[in-house]
């Protein structure tokens, strides 16, 4: 007797569920686009760099960060900027930096520490870096912070 | 100084007083609601309440008709009124059901300004908008349903007695119009709109993080909305005006009431009451009513930094040393509620000029503080952090 | 090394501590119940995103919150073949006893070693910093319970070998 029928998900035909893609907002660019930007914030970050800039640098990477689906490449790139940025600042420096960052940033930042934290394969390089960083902004910016990070459905 | 009493070890899920403060209808986090008599500094039990077989989630005391009404998880609400007992004569708290025609469970509930009709939010996707019909005996409900997507987590009503704020899962706020035509006058124009059929969206609003609405509230006027969501911010929204959200760098807020019509207290899972004042060209949170001095010994000089005298000091031990001290330390919270403080009511003055208001929380205590007694915030990482 | 264990535990600790913001929530999927949401995962809304915090590739900690419950699930450090023998007998005898533990679950989530759900009743019968206070002296007991459990078990190798050596030898 065939009792796949049992392993239906009735509750998913039910029309008053809510998607998960209407439980957000949708990044109205097109994802091409997205990519775009972020190559050019990429190269935008790094003469930021040079010039020692590393709020500057941060606050360009942070802004109008990629978020939804379809996105994935530009998402890759804007953390390993973002990593490459991390991981240059001395660590006495960030305190400083994070307080000149705005909340909207310092919200996306937190959303990008977690997220780097999570790639499979990085953690080993950048473990210490993130959670010193983690560390710092949950000083800095609260325990609201990443509550922010874990209701917020835009994910970087 | 705020009064504390401790009403019990279980939390407390939902306080109402009546209307001259003497008594109490709280539900401690079962199946029964216990109306308390104030004796001196203490609230002793006199009257049991008990028709729901699930847990109360809320109760409202209507001031002026003397009635509780209250809702529980097993998707029911009752009425109570007092009554002689055809029987012995004495007076009893008499239950009358409510024909709510939900499915899942009754959430949360508000007596209407005028105590003729209430609200009642459900996990049905719904609210159950209740008035009395004199002809069977019963409250009939009316039912909002569109547009909302998600459980309804709370109500409350607008001064007009029409237009109902609710916040839901779904993470919205929304104004409704409830305007039920049997029993209201046509209401007076209002910011919110002018023709207000049953059911009629006014204004929805979220927050940009999301995050589920967990308290709503209109101002002494009317004219604003404040709710409380889930991702630790408080959003003041003025219709066809601005939405000013603050984010705070605690714990979310969970219930708010507004004191005047430029203050807002609110409180939550930071176990201590924020206070925010602002008006429609911004908003800022300017402290809190607990200024941290009933904790214990262990607290008190240390408030500021407390993050580096404590967690820190601890994880080093455990660091260099390979010691814990965890186990030992005493963690108790440097505020006066111990755990989530899940509702607050006005408690007195009239509406525009509260001069104290009521907290209940999960730690079963209920606390009456007084508004004007404002301090500073100490530490951004939350009371919760803290040990 | 130990120097980064600091770090991850504040990290833990404060993830956890904005995680533990739990309400009773009726399920609304199913009539007059009243379930984890996060193990049910009947309606997206109530769940939020997963938090993972890491310490390196082989410990880790994911956080699932939702609206009356989160899971959090912890990897525990397995350098070599003992270790990761030492892991499984631990923390199976354990889970066994789960219902002596409270908060812990029976079964770890996949990719993880052991699993502890939270609920709302939880955080409403004990002390909320309590809870998070139990979670992160666990995590520092247990990395230091298998090293000790691996040193004694090499040490008790050594005498076998020895006493058995010995009389071969004479």
């Amino acid at each position: 007797m065939d009792g796949a029928f049992r392993k239906i998900d009735i509750d998913a035909f039910d029309e008053d569920v809510l998607q998960e893609s209407e439980l957000y907002e949708a990044d109205s660019r097109d994802p091409a686009q997205v990519l775009e930007e972020v190559k050019a914030r990429q190269t935008s970050v790094r003469s930021y760099l040079a010039k020692n800039d590393v709020p500057g640098a941060l606050t360009a990477i942070l802004e109008n960060a990629p978020y939804g689906p379809n996105v994935e490449d530009a998402k890759t790139i804007s953390l390993q900027t973002l990593l490459t940025i991390l991981n240059s600042t001395k660590s006495t420096e960030i305190p400083n930096v994070l307080k000149a960052l705005s909340m909207d940033s310092q919200d996306t930042l937190m959303k990008y520490l977690y997220k780097g934290m999570a790639m499979s394969g990085w953690a080993d390089s950048n473990a210490s870096v993130l959670l010193s960083w983690h560390e710092k902004l949950t000083e800095i910016a609260g325990t609201g912070c990443i509550v922010r990070t874990m209701t917020d459905r835009r994910t970087v | 100084m705020p009064e504390v009493f401790t009403i019990s070890q279980t939390p407390v899920t939902a306080h109402a007083f009546n209307g001259d403060r003497s008594q109490v209808a709280v539900s401690l986090n079962s199946n029964d609601a216990q109306i308390l008599t104030r004796s001196g500094s203490e609230w002793t039990s006199n009257e049991l309440l008990s028709e729901h077989d699930k847990t109360i989630t809320s109760i409202d005391w209507a001031p002026n008709s003397n009635q509780i009404v209250t809702a529980s998880q097993d998707r029911n609400a009752y009425v109570w009124q007092q009554t002689p007992d055809p029987v012995t004569g004495k007076t009893i708290w008499k239950p009358t059901l409510v024909l709510l025609r939900i499915n899942r469970a009754a959430t949360h509930v508000r007596w209407s300004p005028k105590e003729d009709k209430f609200a009642v939010a459900s996990g049905a996707r719904a609210i159950a908008i209740c008035s009395f019909d004199p002809e069977n005996n019963w409250w009939v409900s009316k039912l909002l349903k569109k547009p909302i997507r998600s459980t309804v987590l709370t109500v409350e009503w607008h001064p007009n007695n029409v237009l109902l704020a609710a916040g839901s899962a779904d993470m919205k706020a929304r104004v409704f119009s409830a305007y039920i035509k049997e029993i209201d006058e046509r209401p007076a124009a209002t910011v919110w709109g002018s023709k207000l059929p049953f059911n009629t969206i006014c204004a929805e609003f979220a927050s940009a993080a999301g995050g589920w609405v967990h308290g709503v509230g209109f101002s002494p006027s009317g004219d604003v909305l404040a709710f409380a969501s889930h991702d630790s911010s408080i959003s003041i929204a003025y219709p066809g005006g601005p939405v000013h959200t603050i984010r705070i760098p605690t714990l979310p807020l969970v219930t708010l009431t507004w004191t005047s019509e430029d203050m807002i207290i609110a409180a939550g899972h930071d176990c201590q009451p924020m206070v925010f004042n602002g008006s429609d060209a911004g908003w800022q949170e300017i402290g809190t009513l607990d200024d941290g001095s009933h904790a214990g010994p262990k607290a008190g000089p240390s408030t500021v930094g407390r993050l580096k005298t404590g967690a820190f000091a601890t994880f080093r031990a455990a660091d260099s040393r390979g010691q814990s001290d965890l186990g030992t330390a005493d963690t108790k919270l440097t505020t006066i509620h111990q755990n989530t403080i899940t509702s607050i009511r006005p408690y007195e003055g009239a509406a525009g000029q509260v001069t104290k208001v009521s907290t209940t929380g999960v730690d079963g205590k209920l606390v009456i503080w007084d508004t004007a007694s404002i301090s500073a915030l100490t530490g951004r990482m939350g009371a919760m952090s803290m040990n | 090394m130990s120097n980064v264990l600091r770090p991850y535990l504040a990290a833990v600790r404060s993830t956890l501590t904005a995680a533990l913001t739990l309400e009773n929530f009726s399920s609304q999927v199913v009539e007059r119940h009243n379930k984890p949401e996060v193990e049910a995962a009947g309606s997206k809304e109530v769940l939020l995103n997963p938090l993972i915090i890491s310490r390196n590739e082989n410990e880790r900690v994911l956080i699932e919150p939702s609206i009356n419950s989160i899971r959090l699930s912890i990897k525990i450090k397995q350098a070599d073949e003992i270790e990761r023998i030492l892991c499984h007998k631990f923390t199976r005898f354990m889970m066994q006893r789960a219902e002596s533990f409270i908060v812990l679950r029976r079964k770890p989530v996949p990719g993880y070693d052991i699993s502890f759900l939270i609920t709302n009743t939880h955080s409403e019968t004990m002390l909320k910093h309590k809870i998070v206070d139990f979670i992160i002296q666990f995590m520092e007991e247990v990395d230091r319970e298998i090293s000790e459990m691996k040193l004694s078990l090499n040490a008790r190798a050594r005498i076998v070998a020895e006493s058995y050596l010995t009389a071969i030898s004479t």
